[in-house]
């Protein structure tokens, strides 16, 4: 479970999030909808404890950001769109194993843990092969795997499909469903209307860092007389943001 | 802080590092095997360069002194002691020269003869060709040929009056050198070891610290990396580790490289000083503390790249500012290059950077003062303690870590 309270994060004095509260429940999927530098990824990196928050708090899993900072990381699996942060001379068992070591696991569960998400995602073939050698839907591949080597219970996922083909964006929200499947609980953050109507369970909108609205689809469609989350988005977006 | 966690950072960077081509040849191939290279290729054709000057020195007489007296006055006394010059008979000696067929071209008084009978100084004028180091080269044995030839004459002459040729040298000059062969040795290596080892150790870190830093900002592998259990502190620590372990590699890499090259060629060490490095062997302590200020040293410039590295918003930024960093650590490098040992006030064996050149000074002379090496040691690792801090406060500011 995620559970968010008043969380804020000021750079100086631009409010990249603005009092944002939330609960994400076990096996559930959150979409995080939001203009670009709306404040979805200032978000997402205050949950991983990558940057702290100027107010608020949050806990994932039982475990509070910023006392539990350690704990809270061994509980996530981080996925982020765009490059997908392989180590280019390490071969995909390497990159994976290392965030396993990292997570602290052991080598024969690491083995063990790695054979079971390489027949998963089909990544026999080139295991062994260094990240730097595979196609971008190799490797989008091997960084699932490496996102859920230690079986994370909360999976955060920025933007995950962002600049992929859309055989690469298929392989990823069926991973995503799977996540759901096996129970985990999800934030997906995304500009992408039809990835959340398709994926998520609830949906909230980010705008200028502050969270303007959120329910399940059906809610929000109903609360604003409008069947087209495009135009219910726009409607509360209301154009381009502007820091 | 997590040791098992620091260490498997230490053996990913490392093995990551091995497999980058670039890095190991820049930083273990290249400085490795270009020492041994020079000196074969610089030793072989300084020695051919010298073998030329001094052991086939070609000599030839002007138009108007190429008689067949003035020739035989040369050969059979002038040059008769030097069989490594040989007179040669050319038309145009000019020419000659400009074409190097000979180095040294002499010219007689024409009245030379009468002059050496009557006991008066005549003159040989000795043309060479100053562009050129064999005409220049030789042109000194030449001289000494006929500084030979003067003395020869002048004792014949002192003889013929029945004097006694002591007369003409009233005081004699013996030299005696008071430093034995590992002093010479160790004044020469303090040299340029020192410069060599602090460039070396600025250098050596350059690429594991613009790549493990920066270059994982660039490469978009450091944020996955921070969501994982491992603390910013073991992160930064592992890989602090390996860029000094890269350093200190480079290091050892190139004294591999400057020992190989100086059994191929022993004269290679004192940079074309008159001289070899014989005979030295540096006390096991002495050696000990040397190896100690080095790794400290090492171990502060990894702080300081590091901290560099993550205050720069891209691969590009942090190489130029590491590169600055090394020609910042060149110049107390070069400043202190000729100072001698014993005259190095005790103040700098506590000042950044100089602290280890003056302690590798006092080593490699055998000045050795227990109190300044201390002094060395401590003040280097308050250094490092101060690397590290500045590089932990950048590694833990967010906007300096996440900016792009």
């Amino acid at each position: 479970m995620i559970e968010i309270q008043n969380i804020s994060k000021h750079f100086d004095k631009v409010v990249a999030v603005n009092k944002i509260s939330l609960k994400v429940n076990n096996g559930e999927i959150f979409g995080l909808l939001g203009e670009n530098g709306a404040g979805k990824t200032t978000t997402l990196r205050m949950l991983a404890t990558m940057l702290k928050p100027t107010s608020g708090r949050a806990k994932l899993a039982g475990f509070d950001i910023i006392k539990d900072a350690e704990k809270v990381r061994g509980s996530i699996g981080i996925l982020f769109g765009g490059e997908t942060g392989l180590y280019d001379r390490l071969s995909c068992e390497e990159n994976i194993a290392y965030f396993g070591q990292l997570n602290d696991m052991k080598t024969p569960e690491i083995k063990e843990r790695i054979k079971v998400l390489s027949k998963a995602f089909g990544m026999d073939s080139y295991l062994k092969r260094r990240a730097g050698k595979l196609s971008k839907g190799m490797k989008q591949k091997v960084a699932f795997a490496r996102s859920i080597i230690h079986n994370p219970d909360i999976m955060l996922f920025d933007e995950p499909t962002s600049g992929l083909d859309i055989s690469s964006i298929r392989g990823v929200q069926e991973f995503i469903k799977n996540c759901k499947e096996e129970g985990k609980t999800i934030i997906l953050s995304s500009h992408s209307m039809s990835e959340v109507e398709k994926l998520c369970d609830r949906v909230g909108i980010i705008n200028k860092g502050s969270l303007v609205e959120y329910g399940t689809l059906e809610e929000l469609k109903q609360k604003h007389s409008d069947e087209d989350l495009e135009e219910i988005f726009i409607k509360l977006v209301g154009g381009k943001n502007e820091h | 802080m997590n040791i098992k966690h620091i260490w498997i950072v230490l053996k990913k960077e490392a093995k990551d590092i091995i497999r980058d081509r670039k890095t190991i040849i820049t930083s273990i191939v290249v400085p490795m095997l270009l020492i041994p290279l020079l000196n074969i290729l610089v030793g072989g054709s300084i020695s051919r360069l010298n073998y030329d000057m001094t052991e086939n020195v070609t000599v030839a007489l002007s138009k108007e002194s190429n008689t067949e007296e003035i020739r035989e006055l040369v050969e059979n006394q002038i040059f008769n002691e030097f069989s490594n010059i040989t007179l040669l008979d050319v038309d145009d000696h000019i020419e000659a020269i400009e074409k190097s067929t000979v180095r040294v071209v002499m010219d007689f008084d024409k009245d030379y003869k009468v002059k050496l009978e009557e006991g008066k100084p005549f003159v040989i004028s000795l043309m060479y060709d100053r562009s050129q180091t064999k005409s220049q080269g030789s042109l000194h044995i030449v001289w000494d040929a006929i500084e030979s030839f003067n003395k020869k004459i002048v004792a014949q002459r002192i003889e013929a009056l029945g004097l006694n040729l002591n007369l003409l040298q009233p005081v004699q000059v013996e030299e005696y050198n008071v430093a034995d062969d590992e002093k010479t040795s160790g004044s020469m290596l303090s040299m340029f070891l020192p410069l060599l080892i602090v460039i070396l150790l600025s250098a050596g870190g350059i690429a594991p610290a613009v790549d493990l830093v920066a270059g994982e900002k660039e490469r978009n592998t450091l944020e996955p990396l921070l969501t994982t259990k491992i603390g910013r502190s073991s992160l930064l620590v592992g890989k602090y580790l390996t860029v000094t372990l890269f350093s200190l590699i480079t290091v050892i890499a190139t004294m591999t490289g400057v020992l190989v090259g100086f059994f191929i060629n022993p004269g290679s060490l004192t940079m074309g000083a008159d001289a070899t490095i014989t005979g030295f062997t540096v006390p096991p302590a002495a050696l000990l503390m040397a190896i100690v200020i080095s790794i400290t040293l090492g171990m502060t410039f990894a702080g300081i790249q590091i901290a560099l590295s993550t205050y720069a918003k891209s691969f590009k930024e942090a190489q130029t500012y590491l590169s600055f960093l090394m020609m910042a650590a060149m110049i107390p490098g070069y400043a202190t290059m000729f100072m001698q040992a014993n005259e190095i006030p005790q103040y700098m064996f506590v000042l950044p950077v100089l602290n280890a050149l003056s302690a590798f000074k006092e080593i490699l002379t055998f000045n050795i003062n227990n109190t300044n090496l201390v002094l060395a040691l401590c003040s280097s690792l308050v250094y490092v303690i101060i690397a590290l801090y500045l590089a932990a406060s950048m590694f833990k500011k967010e906007r300096i870590l996440f900016r792009t």
